[in-house]
């Protein structure tokens, strides 16, 4: 028995289709996310899921009983729905607003026992705005009402949860609380929420079901379902997957599109470690330059971002000195780029064979990325790096401080 | 708040029956309550006139209250009214029409079922999308009500009528009130008592139709009920007494201030005043103005308010 089992509904508004054979189902206790772009029919599945809009085709079941076969009264009982946001048009309380979450409980000529007052009350706790229970809905902030209708769904005891991006309009802050409480109460309530950040999606969701153009696209666990050939799929964006390193759980970078216009020509390789070239990197995929990169160790933070981005990088296993077979290939690259741009990194033994064999180069122009100050370039080497550069910089290599000079000088160049 | 709001309903009911008994003292022949039993004239100027027109008067101010803050609630805006949407002149045109065409046998049935069709027929025109906006429910509204208005005056103008009479319709007015009239009046506390019964239901409509399914409101059937009831009220006082407008848009705005919106008070509260107010407009209109129709009065301090509210709104 499932708290929630949607089997193959279709829904159209008019002549228009906005889901089709969509299923799925929530576990006890778990929180499931409804994750896709605008207009993949998110929203409609959790107004399907509350009865707002009637499926054509397909059924959907709370804990084995169909929905049409229950009451309003019952459904709400069972299943109780946090909006995006209500404009409420009367100075009720909050009290008021949160009481009437007991509804579907109290019977017409009563007003309710001091048994609902108490489950109000104790909602308004736990939903953070007990300190409000007198003030007008509508003299209170948005963060504060959003709460005030997670107190109203609270205190219908729902065994099912739904919300339909409920957190949305509010600040960083105000999401992540009202979102803990939600976690907070999975022992004995399931949520079906639909979530518009992924990496909220990610962090607070058990599975997720992504749609793509009213259809389910795919349904997991965060990781498996937020994969970057997914999210290019479904949301047509380039992004970067990593792990949040705290949490755990997959976290989406998106990379901020190629910029549109003239493809540029030739290559560029570049040179870099610890770090100092990632935004370069970045900044050149970004501009469309056909970039590699290296020779860099597999461990080095500029490795990640190359293999990220698709650049193609020359590595050696972390630790090791520049060997016979990866100093070929810089030289492969190094003969067929237009240009190299070696980027602020520590200079020791293990990586002094990448700048030089930039001497062998007499007419291939280089540029000197140096940002990052008097930590630029810092010589582990007893001053042969040093010496290195200096004889390249006199020899009319360019030393600028920028990545923005450094696209300049590219540019100008085409 | 629960409690200023009960003791407000207390002192509504004392200022009623108190303006019953003051409005009853004033007419054109003024009377004291002890004259009554001296002067046989007093007595039947008291039994006959009076006290029915009074009795009436107090419960289509009811109604109409009633009916407003029901459709104020079921719209979600506080500028809903049966004048406005085009309930009463629906009611009048099936009134006017009975008359015409069956020397006035059935009228309160025939005022019903035109407010009813008035009714739905702006609910239907108004509803986009499952909301009813303001501005079309309001301009739909008023459009049918003056189409429905110039049928009422054609009906009436062709069947040979004086324009007193039109006027009555249009405007509404209490000179005609007899017992007959007080009877079918009772029917009034009997359509309040069923929208009272769903005070909570209109709490919970009023937060917009979604939340209420979502709280467990079978929103299609209490729509449904409270526009019928709504007319049905709105039907019977416009049978009764013609079109009166503003009484169901002021009462329970001024009522919502004073006791919050929350309509197991609200409803009780704005019926006295409602009552009130058209009690003393109509004594206002027999005493000092010649019988003039209550409308004219209604109009008088209802059209600014309106204007106020509108107002109000769009700079909000």
């Amino acid at each position: 028995m499932k708290p929630v089992e949607v089997i193959g509904i279709d829904v159209s508004y008019g002549a228009k289709k906005v889901l089709e054979a969509i299923s799925l189902n929530a576990e006890r206790g778990e929180i499931l996310g409804i994750i896709g772009p605008n207009g993949a029919g998110k929203t409609t599945l959790i107004k399907a899921m509350s009865r707002i809009v009637a499926p054509e085709g397909g059924e959907i079941r709370l804990n084995d009983r169909s929905l049409d076969s229950l009451s309003f009264r019952e459904m709400a009982q069972q299943i109780a729905v946090v909006p995006q946001g209500t404009s409420i048009s009367f100075d009720y309380s909050v009290r008021d607003i949160v009481m009437m979450g007991r509804h579907p409980y109290i019977g017409r000529l009563s007003s309710g026992t001091a048994r609902d007052l108490e489950i109000c009350e104790g909602a308004m706790r736990l939903a953070n705005v007990a300190h409000l229970a007198d003030s007008s809905v509508n003299e209170i902030s948005g963060g504060e009402r959003q709460r005030v209708l997670i107190a109203r769904a609270l205190a219908q005891e729902p065994k099912i949860l739904l919300l339909d991006e409920a957190t949305s309009n509010l600040d960083i802050s105000h999401r992540i609380e009202i979102l803990n409480i939600i976690k907070g109460l999975t022992d004995a309530v399931t949520v079906v929420s639909v979530f518009h950040d992924l990496n909220l999606a990610a962090y607070y969701c058990d599975r997720l079901i992504m749609l793509k153009e009213r259809r389910v696209f795919a349904v997991g666990e965060p990781a498996d379902v937020l994969t970057r050939e997914a999210i290019h799929e479904v949301y047509g964006i380039d992004v970067l997957v990593k792990t949040h390193p705290l949490t755990g759980k997959p976290y989406i970078l998106p990379v901020y599109g190629h910029a549109p216009g003239h493809q540029p020509q030739g290559g560029v390789h570049v040179i870099c470690g610890g770090g100092t070239g990632s935004d370069l990197l970045y900044a050149l995929h970004r501009e469309g330059f056909r970039v590699s990169a290296g020779v860099l160790n597999l461990m080095d933070t500029d490795y990640t971002t190359a293999t990220e981005l698709g650049i193609p990088c020359i590595s050696e296993a972390p630790f090791a000195a520049i060997s016979a077979g990866a100093r070929a290939d810089l030289r492969q690259h190094i003969g067929s780029a237009r240009a190299v741009i070696v980027t602020a990194m520590p200079i020791g033994p293990g990586n002094i064979e990448n700048i030089r064999i930039l001497e062998d180069y007499r007419d291939k122009p280089i540029i000197f990325l140096c940002g990052g100050g008097s930590r630029a370039f810092q010589d582990h080497t007893g001053g042969e790096a040093g010496a290195i550069i200096r004889r390249l910089l006199d020899r009319g290599a360019v030393r600028v401080e920028r990545v923005e000079e450094v696209l300049r000088i590219l540019r100008a160049a085409d | 708040m629960r409690r200023t709001a009960s003791l407000t309903v207390l002192a509504l009911v004392g200022i009623l029956l108190a303006s019953m008994v003051c409005s009853i003292t004033i007419g054109p022949a003024s009377m004291s309550l002890s004259s009554l039993f001296a002067l046989p004239n007093a007595w039947t100027i008291f039994w006959e006139v009076r006290l029915p027109r009074v009795i009436a008067v107090v419960l289509v101010g009811c109604a109409l209250a009633v009916a407003g803050t029901a459709m104020q609630g079921l719209f979600r805006n506080s500028m809903a009214d049966p004048y406005i949407i085009g309930t009463s002149s629906g009611g009048a045109l099936g009134a006017t029409l009975s008359i015409v065409f069956f020397a006035g046998i059935g009228r309160p049935i025939f005022a019903f079922i035109g407010a009813t069709a008035a009714t739905f027929t702006v609910y239907t025109i108004a509803r986009q999308g499952g909301k009813v906006p303001v501005e079309t429910l309001l301009l739909s509204g008023v459009a049918l009500s003056m189409l429905l208005s110039a049928f009422l005056s054609f009906l009436m103008y062709t069947a040979g009528r004086s324009l007193h009479q039109i006027m009555f319709w249009l405007m509404g007015g209490f000179w005609n009130v007899s017992w007959d009239d007080v009877i079918i009046a009772i029917l009034i506390p009997v359509g309040c008592l069923v929208i009272y019964f769903y005070a909570r239901d209109i709490n919970i409509i009023s937060l917009g139709e979604e939340d209420a399914i979502h709280l467990g409101v079978n929103v299609e059937r209490l729509k449904q009920l409270l526009l019928f009831v709504s007319a049905f009220l709105a039907g019977i006082a416009v049978s009764i007494a013609g079109a009166i407008g503003f009484i169901g848009l002021i009462t329970p705005h001024v009522m919502r201030l004073i006791v919050g919106p929350d309509h197991r008070i609200l409803l009780p509260a704005a019926a006295l005043a409602g009552g009130i107010l058209l009690l003393w407009s109509d004594t206002l209109a027999r005493t000092f103005a010649g019988d003039m129709p209550v409308g004219i009065i209604t109009a008088c301090f209802g059209a600014p308010f309106f204007m106020y509210l509108l107002r109000s709104r769009m700079r909000a």
